[in-house]
């Protein structure tokens, strides 16, 4: 095993693989901007080195200088965390050239994903589902008719030049087709002076599943089942579970094999994700992440592992000894994002210093989070502050200890999406399992912003009463006045409680 | 004494009295203990238990946090409520309302100009920060003032955007109108 890791990350990310570091008793080693002298990954580290200013360009993302602390403090491997330096395939490759261990896959396999349509390809060739249509040009809409028969309606037109909407139409029944072609054609031809089409089936509001992989240094790749990630927002994940409430244990079984074909297919080495779209049973490829995902701890809770452990074993040399027939998820995980994000404010980045922390606890809770009393949170980086992580024997358990952790949570200075996801947990199609990634459209009024009335009361009254002892605390100082001299009005409606009793 | 505690869009009548206290005509039982030396405070209201915290901007002007939610509070007595009605300034205060800048960034686009008649959730400013545009809208109806910024100017936390004319009727909306 390692003696040292750097964690090339920040915020939570940085914290939770310091986390495993300590734990493994491997010297962690975190890197930060001049902006995250404070952090909490710098506080829980053995050692910190700045790299840069606070913009990412000018530091996390330096891999020159981040290479160089590497050396200078003898560390063995890298840790990518997610986002920065996680999936650039240059950078894994000049850890390997440095001497280095990058905890993750070889740049060869990151490139390989990295390229959308060349993995879209070779998934195809590997077997694993992608959506059925075709990449190449239609002739003209009889053409497209026929092909749109065999793959099933409802289909997709989309511009090959394509982008934005233009030249798209979504045709659900085979008398539409030729109309549709010729609107879409001259609307493509408009757009972007090229009127070829191409056509694809058309999944209306699917569920984005995903599989979590693991692949170690001699062919074995085990997968740890699926996550549901379908709350999203502009394709930002906002809560996630595992598992899924419609997947059977056949669906798991199949994606589960179907995900390990494409991992062996680019020889996956470490932790990694392939998300597919869902709907009416059927799942279509979507993309592979190389790395580890925000959303991994639902997976951990229900697996009892450590992913981040696991990760550390492969890239070390040793073999997954665990078999696939042996793993099982037990009970119900539920993870939600805490973002620094008003989400009456269209999701608003919020800035401010926290002032005020208290993290929930408690049986089933865990919080992964970046952030400490004091802590500036700025705009140079992504707006999750941490993310709060329930575990228990049934999903209808889950939500219920979700919605007692948020009522615990309180973080003050910057606002936050807690209200939204206390929401969420309340609201119906949500309890039922009834999503799909049109989920935030389809319920504009979780974001409605319209304050709850005993809410709403409950702040008045207060307001009412601090003032008033304000006030009467000023009255102290000034002559007599209605007789009411230094009643201070928490009390006094201590008083009206005590008399009823 | 009798209150007027303004909170965004409504305002919440609460009367304090030695046999008790009445929220919007209701008689409740509220007691409201402090966690000493701490902006904690435990507020039980009918019963039902809140933990808020407060903290004291200004005269009358409390923030609120609670249920994951940071409330302003502007607090007015009957006294000086009839004050500010008699004076026409109008619960939030006078001078004509102005859509601040939420965060520094760099102005994207500007969608009104000036003399447009605006709606609640009507865009007005584009903001990109953290790489993200961020669109800017109306929170309550109003006429467009002045529009002080351009598309490719960056702007400063609360810097003011866009100004509106003041509305005719001030007791209509409070400062977060």
């Amino acid at each position: 095993m390692f003696e040292s890791v750097l964690v090339a990350n920040r915020g939570e990310i940085a914290v939770r693989v310091i986390r495993a570091c300590r734990e493994m008793g491997i010297r962690s080693i975190a890197i930060f901007s001049e902006a995250d002298r404070r952090a909490l990954h710098v506080l829980e580290a053995d050692e910190a080195y700045c790299v840069g200013p606070p913009p990412s360009s000018e530091s996390y993302l330096r891999w020159d200088r981040i290479l160089e602390v590497a050396r200078g403090a003898g560390a063995d491997a890298i840790h990518p965390g997610y986002g920065f330096l996680a999936e650039r395939a240059h950078f894994s490759k000049a850890v390997q050239e440095a001497g280095l261990v990058f905890v993750g896959p070889s740049p060869e396999t990151i490139a390989a994903m990295g390229d959308k349509t060349e993995a879209r390809r070779r998934m195809q060739r590997a077997g694993v589902p992608i959506v059925p249509g075709t990449t190449d040009p239609l002739a003209d809409p009889q053409g497209a008719g026929e092909l749109a028969r065999e793959i099933g309606f409802p289909v997709l037109l989309k511009a090959s030049a394509g982008g934005g909407g233009k030249g798209m139409r979504v045709v659900e029944k085979p008398g539409d087709i030729t109309r549709a072609f010729e609107a879409a054609s001259r609307e493509a031809q408009a757009a972007f002076g090229d009127g070829s089409l191409y056509l694809e089936r058309f999944l209306d509001a699917p569920r984005h599943i995903e599989i979590q992989v693991m692949g170690d240094q001699f062919g074995n790749v085990l997968h740890f089942g699926e996550r549901e990630c379908s709350i999203q927002r502009r394709h930002q994940k906002l809560i996630e579970e595992a598992p899924s409430p419609v997947i059977t244990p056949e669906l798991r079984k199949a994606m589960g094999a179907a995900a390990v074909r494409a991992a062996e297919a680019v020889s996956y080495l470490g932790a990694g994700t392939v998300e597919f779209l869902f709907k009416d049973g059927e799942f279509f490829f979507l993309e592979m992440n190389t790395r580890l995902q925000v959303e991994h701890p639902v997976t951990e809770l229900v697996y009892g592992i450590d992913l981040v452990e696991l990760q550390f074993r492969v890239a070390a040399g040793e073999a997954l000894t665990l078999e696939q027939d042996s793993l099982r998820a037990l009970g119900h995980a539920v993870e939600c994002r805490i973002t620094a994000e008003d989400p009456y404010r269209g999701f608003l980045p919020s800035t401010g210093r926290i002032d005020y922390l208290r993290l929930p606890a408690g049986p089933g809770v865990r919080w992964d989070g970046g952030i400490i009393s004091g802590f500036e949170v700025g705009l140079n980086y992504d707006p999750l502050l941490g993310k709060l992580i329930v575990h228990a024997p049934s999903r209808t358990a889950a939500l219920r200890r979700m919605v007692r952790a948020l009522d615990e949570m309180v973080i003050r200075g910057v606002e936050t999406c807690v209200p939204f996801h206390r929401r969420v947990m309340d609201e119906e199609d949500f309890q039922r399992g009834s999503v799909s990634i049109r989920y935030l459209e389809d319920h504009p009024d979780l974001m409605d912003g319209e304050e709850d009335e005993s809410i709403l009361r409950a702040a008045a009254v207060a307001a009412a009463l601090v003032e008033e002892e304000e006030q009467g605390r000023l009255r102290l100082d000034l002559a007599p006045q209605d007789g009411r001299v230094g009643f201070s009005a928490w009390r006094l409606g201590g008083r009206a409680f005590m008399g009823r009793r | 004494m009798r209150y007027f505690v303004t909170i965004g869009t409504r305002v919440l009548e609460v009367e304090l009295g030695p046999q008790g206290v009445r929220v919007e005509g209701e008689d409740v039982v509220a007691d409201l203990a402090e966690m000493d030396g701490t902006e904690v405070r435990a507020l039980l209201l009918g019963g039902k238990s809140h933990r808020i915290l407060v903290g004291r901007e200004g005269p009358g002007d409390w923030s609120l946090y609670l249920s994951g939610r940071r409330l302003q509070a502007r607090v007015l007595d009957e006294r000086r409520q009839a004050i500010q009605k008699l004076t026409g300034m109008g619960l939030g205060g006078g001078g004509p309302k102005a859509l601040r800048a939420p965060m520094p960034g760099l102005v994207i686009k500007v969608e009104v100009k000036e003399g447009d008649q605006v709606v609640p959730g009507q865009g007005l400013v584009i903001v990109e920060a953290m790489k993200m545009e961020n669109e800017l809208r109306a929170e309550g109806e109003g006429r467009v003032g002045r529009v002080l910024v351009a598309a490719g100017q960056t702007v400063e936390k609360d810097q003011v955007l866009v100004e509106f004319e003041a509305p005719e009727d001030h007791t209509e909306k409070g400062p977060e109108g």
